[in-house]
């Protein structure tokens, strides 16, 4: 189980999975990878409420799928009922994805830093790694193609959080300021949704800024947890948004029945 | 030409250090047959390519079959790390050289097209062009047309292709059967010779009859072999499902080095045929678990 959201009736991975879904709208063109569990229940919420064109390739294969429940690998065919259309990936998603049509892609990785690179690849040096994780996969491709980049962490922590990634298997926003743009790539990261609160990003620093807090969490309990300097922004700080019942009833009920989402925690 | 032959005498073909590309993506459809039988005949000092790949990559690891593996992932996703991967990796028994899936797709397709390289902005801005400065081969470089950046990936060439798919009639004209092919033409397009496993053999003449449902045409194709349920413990879609189980067993006797021994000799290598292998996973039991519900 995870933590109860203070006042909000409802637990972190809820909130994170409602968070994440506001962001979407329904100009939303979407896909997923492995271990994807928060967005796939963002991208199903949203298309359930506020966003009923967002577009959604379950796996990157099944275009406007509409399972019936989440399967333990976001990659499975159990993830594909009710598709228009299985789409291969040399004929038709690569070609969707360097073009921008898929216009969001959400990622996440053993580590992140400040501006929002993601490592999966090795913690410690590459060529003699304490731990070995599974490799980038897409992350190189989809993160220098794709505009809107959402990133998510639900072990926010030291470990996770940190000044330098030990190696930098998806680009973010680079070395930060006008980096990506140098190198022709389009947009960029927009958020990042943890278990302690949602970054976004300095518009000109382009390094993690807090926009809002989850209840109950302070702005040093963020800072404690990040291996960063955390950027404030002026004024007070938000509060993460209350779901709905209504979202709650759609994620619990019709999205997430047998809660895979907490997988990932 | 009839290109049928066994899982056994295929593979017997194979030569130690060769370069082999092995189909699926991550939990689906990855030639298991041929994997298998590549540890039991003992290959050695494969250079192993397996754009997004699970148990089939373990399993060669596990074997002692591989000096380096080149792919951009390697995971059982939800169920975990793939174990013996981690340790091969971890100990520097086995080398890796990781690309990210677009920048091996334009590797693979340099390949095949016979061309200096295929430009792609995959990889720009991370951490896989620097590590690749030694190999060279991936390279930023800049269009002197326009000034974009892009990376140059360079051929990669593959001795032997090992896929699954639905079937195949005699000639070795090959169905995938629907079309979802994952990855698996951009290895067979780029590889000397291609090996298919198959469900089930159809007749010529079936092919003749419905042409637009052939995946891979017989010249592309060097053998074809029959074995049924393939693809196992990983999916082929739409017949059957991963097995679930077949991942926590083999993830759990991983964490204890003597059990795994006698799993991996035991349960994975210790049946002679690819049939016996499936009767002693759980046989028709276990095939009717991972038939998909909506199949």
């Amino acid at each position: 189980m995870t933590p109860e959201v203070e006042g909000y009736g409802c637990t972190v991975d809820e909130l994170m999975v409602v968070a994440f879904s506001r962001a979407m709208d329904n100009d939303t063109r979407a896909f997923n990878g492995a271990v994807s569990f928060i967005p796939v229940c963002g991208y199903l919420l949203a298309r359930r409420t506020h966003a009923p064109n967002l577009v959604w390739a379950a796996s990157s294969v099944a275009i406007d799928a509409n399972p019936v429940a989440i399967p333990e690998s976001t990659l499975s065919d159990a993830l594909w009922d009710g598709a228009s259309m299985l789409s291969t990936s040399p004929h038709d998603f690569w070609s969707y994805a360097s073009g921008a049509r898929y216009n969001t892609f959400a990622f996440r990785g053993a580590q992140m830093d400040a501006c929002g690179n993601v490592n999966n690849t090795v913690i410690g040096p590459y060529d003699k790694p304490k731990v070995r994780l599974p490799g980038g996969g897409g992350m190189a491709d989809l993160s220098t193609m794709i505009p809107k980049i959402y990133l998510w962490n639900t072990t926010h922590n030291v470990r996770t959080f940190v000044e330098k990634l030990d190696f930098r298997s998806g680009i973010g926003w680079g070395d930060g300021g006008d980096h990506r743009e140098k190198l022709g790539l389009p947009g960029g990261p927009q958020l990042c949704v943890t278990n302690l609160c949602v970054f976004d990003f300095h518009p000109e620093s382009r390094r993690m800024r807090v926009a809002s807090l989850h209840p109950g969490i302070s702005i040093g309990d963020v800072q404690e947890a990040t291996g960063f300097e955390v950027l404030i922004p002026d004024g007070d700080i938000p509060i993460t948004a209350k779901p709905t019942e209504e979202e709650l009833r759609i994620l619990r009920e019709e999205v997430d029945p047998t809660s895979a989402r907490l997988r990932e925690f | 030409m009839d290109k049928r032959a066994s899982v056994e005498q295929l593979v017997e073909t194979i030569p130690d250090g060769a370069t082999i590309a092995l189909g699926g993506l991550s939990m689906n459809s990855a030639p298991m047959a041929y994997v298998r039988e590549i540890v039991r005949q003992e290959k050695r000092d494969l250079t192993v390519v397996a754009i997004v790949a699970g148990m089939s990559v373990d399993w060669l690891i596990a074997g002692g079959c591989v000096k380096k593996i080149v792919s951009g992932l390697v995971s059982f996703e939800g169920l975990g790390l793939a174990p013996m991967f981690r340790m091969g990796v971890q100990s520097g028994r086995v080398e890796i050289e990781e690309y990210s899936e677009d920048l091996l797709i334009c590797r693979l397709r340099a390949q095949a097209w016979n061309l200096p390289f295929v430009p792609t902005k995959a990889g720009l801005g991370t951490d896989l062009l620097p590590l690749h400065e030694g190999t060279g081969t991936i390279r930023v470089e800049v269009d002197g047309a326009t000034g974009e950046h892009y990376v140059a990936c360079t051929r990669l060439p593959v001795d032997v292709a090992l896929v699954h798919a639905h079937s195949a009639d005699e000639l070795g004209n090959v169905r995938v059967d629907p079309k979802l092919i994952w990855m698996d033409n951009e290895i067979v397009n780029a590889a000397e010779r291609t090996f298919v496993s198959v469900e089930r053999y159809v007749d010529h003449a079936d092919v003749v009859a419905e042409p637009h449902r052939t995946t891979y045409p017989q010249f592309m194709v060097s053998g074809v072999a029959l074995a049924e349920i393939g693809a196992y413990p990983t999916s082929c879609f739409p017949e059957y499902s991963h097995h679930t189980s077949f991942f926590k067993a083999y993830s759990a006797a991983a964490s204890v080095p003597e059990e795994f021994e006698t799993f991996f000799a035991d349960r994975v290598l210790g049946p002679k045929t690819w049939d016996d292998f499936i009767k002693s996973s759980g046989g028709d039991e276990m095939i009717a678990e991972i038939r998909r519900r909506s199949a």
